[in-house]
């Protein structure tokens, strides 16, 4: 009983939260949708053996962020199995997206952003959208903070080249 | 300074999410055997097949042909004499 209120809990205070988490890195609103389910049966599941050596947040974060990079790295080898272009896809789900409510030049973001390799998309979105220190973010994703550096530093030079920046793109 | 993500939700999405969520304690979680049956009931399908074909391919066969020492073996236990056994031998094919 204990446990079915801490996970209400975690629901009422993170499913939001966590809806914008993943929704940042998988970027449609249907995966997302399905992503929590599984998500959220997941730290059902584990929250007996939570002992709470990392934070809460940190916790359901890892979790989360481990799901959206799977199912990504799944969606990624099911379109390479059918000889399909991801990255034209992916611009066609950011085109025809009934819950995308961005300008222009955000659609061209979301586009550069979609085209990342899935584990940098991650770093960027926690680090651009949610403002996550790369402390926190090593924790999550249990990579060093110079390594995630070096991936965030990667991610923007990609965008600035696809959005044809020069300095005008902020980089952390 | 924090951005947000360009993108909206369904309205009344997540009081919507919040209670489907709020549900999975309660939901009875498949077992071991529930996730894995499909794959079972295919592995037996192919179990079946197999059986049942070399089954077919065993009764339709023609029988193996004998070795030579088999043949001369079965001819030097026979009753036949030398001419005939040479006959045996030597004009089969």
């Amino acid at each position: 009983m204990e446990l079915e209120e801490t996970f209400k809990q975690i629901v009422s205070d993170y499913s939001e939260q966590l809806y914008w988490h993943v929704r940042g890195i998988v970027g449609d609103h249907d995966d997302t949708d399905d992503l929590l389910q599984d998500i959220f049966m997941k730290i059902w599941r584990a929250l007996p053996g939570f002992r709470g050596e990392s934070g809460l947040f940190t916790w359901v974060w890892r979790i989360a962020t481990n799901e959206a990079l799977g199912y990504l790295r799944k969606k990624k080898v099911r379109a390479a199995l059918q000889f399909q272009s991801l990255d034209a896809k992916a611009e066609r789900v950011i085109d025809n997206d009934p819950y995308f409510n961005g300008d222009a030049a955000q659609r061209e973001l979301a586009k550069a952003i979609a085209k990342l390799p899935e584990k940098q998309r991650a770093v960027f979105s926690m680090r651009y959208f949610e403002d996550l220190n790369y402390e926190q973010i090593s924790e999550i994703t249990g990579t060093s903070v110079g390594a995630l550096k070096a991936s965030y530093y990667h991610a923007t030079q990609k965008i600035k080249e696809r959005l044809n920046l020069s300095d005008g793109f902020e980089s952390k | 300074m924090k951005r947000h993500l360009p993108y909206s939700t369904p309205e009344g999405y997540f009081q919507d999410l919040q209670q489907r969520l709020a549900d999975i304690p309660g939901k009875k979680q498949a077992t071991t055997f529930q996730k894995f049956s499909p794959y079972l009931a295919l592995a037996a399908v192919f179990a079946v097949a197999v059986v049942v074909g070399n089954v077919i391919i065993n009764r339709t066969a023609a029988p193996a042909a004998a070795s030579a020492r088999e043949v001369v073996e079965y001819l030097m236990d026979s009753d036949l004499t030398l001419s005939q056994l040479e006959d045996a031998i030597f004009y089969s094919d």
